[in-house]
């Protein structure tokens, strides 16, 4: 999991950790540079200011044009495949089975063997940009509709894993002592395993299916998310303004909620992005080993795995979109992610 | 630092006893009854009570993990579900493939040392932007897809490798001969590729943040050449970081070598996982991933002695 | 001209960011003796390090440049030099502090060797006479213990310990010039004093001449001869050390000195801040930048820049405000109005 962890590992997970070292912690030599600068500018807004950064740079605006495009192709095809499940479901199967996405040209399940004259697929055409694979199926289309299991699959299980990091993290970092040993020893467990591993001997014990994907993504991401959660925490709660609001009486609960987190997100919002990059990736894989989506739903992994299968024939189309989109969408992710962390970086500042 | 290795070492016992726990776990929550899987097909309520007794089926949890962790301590897996073949010995056949997979990927991704080293001095030239691009999309490539089109271009389309298997070795892990290098190059490329664009934009980012910081300054201050500063101050304080990145990277680099294997087809430990998913032989999952984690979990740790050996912040506090 | 060991004449440092061209150091002249320290007062942004980076050419390029001026040293204009020709007078003819001791070290190597470092390069001594001197230069700017400390990485050092460190590297080489760049600001109060002993201690020893960076008044009180005020990357007051304290002529250097506390006033004068923020640097006036914070501004302060005045020998000032005029706000202001002792 560790590319997909957006902080930087804090070395040993005891003692000297490297945030104390000027490799880390330095001024930069421009300092001479933005002491000038920001001089007498006025502050701008914590938002405001990111976006005003994210914008200079292109590949994080590329990312983001990238994810806005795959998400609204993920919502609509998530609309339209409610509205085609409830067709399916009221009146003859066969009557409704020729139902095109909102997006999607053709029905992405519908099965027609002219259009796979050697049971390969036949190529790119006009009616058919990506060509149809081995059931004669429009590849564009069923590219399309797997878009919406990526993105399910990306958010749900990224939010699992958020909801359990945010509930975990802060008690750990704020409360300390042997709670948080605990928490963070359990943590340690959890990065023990190679991640991959971990998901697949979760899911050969919870069965296949893409519900079983969210689960084992979801459940397993909470410790990095806590280990960043918790990180922002300790950094932050001693700062004046918490020690002022605990004078003032207010409790845990509100100086966590109102006062440590709304200042320590930054690096989470990071994660988040490279997160649900990692999730997208990791259903893709599971699909393609088999133990993810199953037939005849679509998902990305698994059109890869059944196109390899007639690789030598040479049907490279049936490999190249799903593949690309797999990638693109990934690359947005961690490109936009990457974009974030720079932007909100306070030491990158000029 | 032998304080540093007692804690690394408890923190190992800990990892240990942690990882044994959720595996055991696991092989006890997959649905059936073990013990009407052990007796084998038709077999009587009486026989399979006395499976269930014998193996000590019947026996509280912790009893039951305790006996797992001392049949682990004597190399014991457990038979394979499907061949019944011990797993241990499917291990030993299929581990030598991964390990020189994970071997040669980790040699290429030492490149990314120098590349990222490069691209930071040159921040925002055309080749730091081409590099940094090509890192951040190569990045994002599962393992398996760009392992698809080295396969379909260098294998099928070129014909220059091999598309799959494992040649013969020697010194359990060298190729022994061309042929057999042969057949490594493409998994190994193709793991070693995404790894040295992680690698490299690792380093980049390492690399910029210390040339810029303020004990650079004092070098130059010194009247130090360019190069006695970068290489002199700034190297040494810009891969320290990275090392510790790649240590924990080895877990998805390992990870990535299950995958790469079932792409290419070499018998490895992913091969052999990736048959028994398909067997449902939760025997043989479980003991492979115990056997990846073991083995991330070591390496994890020589890297750590090793980082800890380079930086006196961690070597000199006791 | 009388020959000055440094000569710097209207330095110019601009930076071209997106933003805008930014004129960090604008036209600033100072001269500097041997024995002599200099102080250089002013709020951050006002230039004194990019004036300081600039004798060093280490200023960043880009973004940054210096533009304009002469820098004799010593009969050489620092800026007609070669990289090669510049590397050889850093560290050894100009060396410089740093204001933060606990990032300006190497933190993974030896303090010995960090010292021994720019001995190597500039003395072209072998590297164990090197590490003997290093030794040598630890132990003389109060480092106890030092062949045992030489062996040590600057994480086992304290803050002020590190700022020894700092100098004696920077003195290792006998500079002809040592600028200090705020080097009491990061450390406490009591090892403040020691560390400006220290400096003065290798000041005369060597016979440097020694630049001093700070925004602390009271600092500059107790080392400097003389005082350049820097406002906005223009010299606003240039003036040897008593005329600063005790005949400022310039709205800007009676705020600094109305905001500090006066140990004479024999009634208790209310310490007075400067209103308002130094000025953007990207979108300075035409004329004096101190407009809009200058209580006594006049219509002229912003079209031109004010020539220099001499109000007294070796005292200069900008400003457009007319002498007499001058004189009589400053006589109204509580901090001057008790007559110095």
């Amino acid at each position: 999991m560790a590319k997909w962890d957006s902080v930087k590992p804090e070395r040993d997970l005891y003692g000297s950790n490297l945030t104390e070292t000027p490799t880390v912690d330095a001024r930069r030599t421009e300092e001479v540079v933005e002491e000038t600068v920001e001089t007498g500018a006025k502050p701008l807004g914590l938002w405001a200011d990111t976006w005003r950064r994210l914008k200079r740079n292109k590949l994080a605006l590329v990312g983001l044009g990238i994810i806005i495009v795959f998400l609204s192709i993920g919502v609509v095809e998530t609309a339209f495949y409610q509205a085609h499940l409830h067709i399916r479901s009221s009146s003859d199967t066969r009557a409704n089975s020729h139902v095109a996405g909102y997006l999607a040209p053709y029905d992405p399940n519908e099965v027609n063997y002219a259009l796979s004259p050697q049971g390969v697929g036949s190529p790119p055409s006009w009616k058919h940009p990506f060509g149809t694979d081995f059931l004669g199926r429009d590849v564009l289309s069923r590219v399309l509709i797997a878009t919406r299991i990526a993105m399910l699959v990306g958010i749900i299980a990224v939010a699992i894993a958020l909801t359990l990091g945010l509930l975990l993290g802060p008690i750990s970092g704020y409360y300390g002592g042997a709670i948080d040993s605990v928490i963070m020893r359990i943590a340690d467990i959890f990065f023990a395993f190679p991640y991959i591993l971990f998901v697949l001997l979760i899911m050969s014990v919870l069965g296949q299916g893409f519900q079983n994907v969210f689960i084992a993504i979801g459940v397993l991401g909470w410790a990095s998310f806590a280990r960043i959660v918790r990180g922002q925490i300790l950094s932050v709660k001693s700062m004046e303004y918490v020690e002022a609001a605990r004078a003032q009486g207010a409790g845990d609960v509100r100086i966590i909620f109102r006062h440590v987190l709304p200042n320590s997100m930054a690096p989470v919002y990071v994660a988040v992005a490279m997160a649900i990059g990692g999730a997208i990736v990791t259903e893709a894989a599971l699909s393609y080993l088999g133990i993810g989506v199953q037939p005849p739903e679509s998902s990305w992994g698994l059109m890869i795995a059944e196109s390899v299968q007639y690789l030598a024939s040479g049907n490279w189309w049936w490999l190249l979109f799903p593949s690309l989109a797999l990638t693109t969408t990934v690359f947005g992710f961690i490109s936009f992610g990457n974009g974030l962390r720079d932007a909100t970086d306070p030491k990158l500042k000029e | 630092m032998t304080s540093y290795i007692i804690r690394r070492l408890l923190q190992l016992v800990l990892v240990l006893f942690g990882v044994t726990l959720i595996t055991f776990s696991m092989l006890k929550l997959v649905p059936g009854d073990p013990a009407v899987a052990l007796a084998g097909k038709g077999a009587s309520p009486d026989r399979i009570a006395y499976v269930r007794h014998e193996r000590g089926l019947d026996r509280p949890f912790y009893v039951q993990y305790y006996k797992y962790v001392e049949r682990l301590a004597h190399g014991d897996l457990g038979n394979s579900l499907y061949s019944g073949r011990p797993v241990a010995e499917l291990i030993r056949e299929a581990a030598p493939v991964t390990i020189q997979l994970a071997i040669a990927a980790v040699l290429i991704e030492l490149l990314g040392i120098p590349l990222g080293v490069y691209s930071a001095l040159r921040q925002y030239s055309f080749w730091d932007t081409t590099l940094t691009t090509g890192a951040l999309i190569i990045w994002g490539i599962p393992v398996f897809v760009l392992g698809y089109f080295a396969m379909y271009i260098f294998g099928l389309k070129l014909n220059w490798f091999p598309i799959g298997g494992a040649g013969p070795m020697i010194l359990w892990v060298v190729p022994a001969g061309f042929q057999s290098l042969k057949t490594l190059v493409l998994p190994a490329l193709t793991l070693g590729l995404i790894e040295v664009a992680y690698i490299s934009y690792m380093q980049r980012a390492s690399m910029l943040e210390v040339i810029r910081s303020d004990f650079i300054r004092t070098a130059r201050a010194k009247g130090l050449s360019e190069r006695q500063v970068i290489w002199g101050h700034g190297f040494k304080n810009a891969v320290i970081p990275v090392m510790t990145i790649a240590g924990i990277d080895l877990g998805a680099l390992i990870g990535g070598a299950i995958i790469t294997e079932t792409v290419f087809n070499r018998p490895g430990v992913g091969l052999m996982i990736y048959t028994a998913i398909n067997q449902r032989d939760i025997a043989v999952i479980a003991g492979g991933v115990l056997f990846a984690t073991f083995f991330f979990i070591f390496a994890n740790l020589l890297v750590d002695l090793g980082y800890a050996w380079v930086d006196p912040r961690v070597r000199l506090e006791d | 001209m009388a020959d000055h060991l440094l000569d710097v004449k209207d330095l110019s440092t601009y930076f071209f960011t997106h933003a805008g061209v930014v004129k960090a150091v604008n036209g600033v002249s100072f001269t500097l003796e041997r024995n002599e320290t200099i102080g250089i007062v002013g709020e951050s942004g006002s230039g004194k390090t990019v004036a300081a980076m600039s004798l060093l050419g280490l200023i960043p390029d880009p973004p940054g440049k210096v533009v304009g001026g002469t820098l004799m040293l010593d009969q050489r204009d620092l800026r007609t030099l070669s990289d090669e020709e510049m590397r050889a007078v850093r560290g050894n003819d100009i060396a410089m502090i740093f204001q933060d001791p606990m990032t300006s070290l190497n933190p993974v190597m030896k303090v010995g060797k960090q010292v021994a470092e720019a001995i190597v390069l500039h003395q072209k001594k072998s590297n164990s006479e090197a590490r003997r001197m290093a030794i040598a230069a630890l132990a003389r700017v109060g480092i106890p213990d030092a062949p045992r400390r030489a062996e040590q990485y600057p994480f086992e050092f304290s803050g002020g310990m590190r700022q020894r460190v700092m100098i004696a590297m920077a003195v290792s080489s006998n500079p002809d010039v040592l600028i200090a760049d705020e080097p009491t600001t990061a450390l406490d109060v009591t090892i403040q004093a020691q560390i400006i002993d220290v400096i003065r201690e290798m000041q005369f020893e060597f016979n440097s001449g020694v630049i001093l960076i700070t925004h602390d008044l009271g600092v500059i009180a107790e080392i400097a001869d003389k005082v350049m005020v820097m406002y906005g990357g223009r010299t606003v007051e240039y003036a040897p050390i008593d005329e600063i304290f005790y005949n400022a002529h310039h709205p800007y250097t009676w705020g600094l000195l109305s905001s500090l506390p006066r140990l004479d006033a024999s009634k208790k004068v209310r310490l007075t801040p400067i209103e308002g923020q130094p000025p953007n640097l990207l979108f300075l006036p035409e004329g004096c930048p101190f407009v809009g914070r200058c209580p006594h501004e006049l219509p002229q302060c912003r079209g031109e820049w004010p020539a220099e005045e001499t109000v007294a020998p070796a005292h200069g000032v900008h400003c457009w405000i007319p002498v007499d005029q001058r004189l009589a706000l400053r006589a109204e202001l509580p901090h001057f109005k008790e007559p110095a002792a």
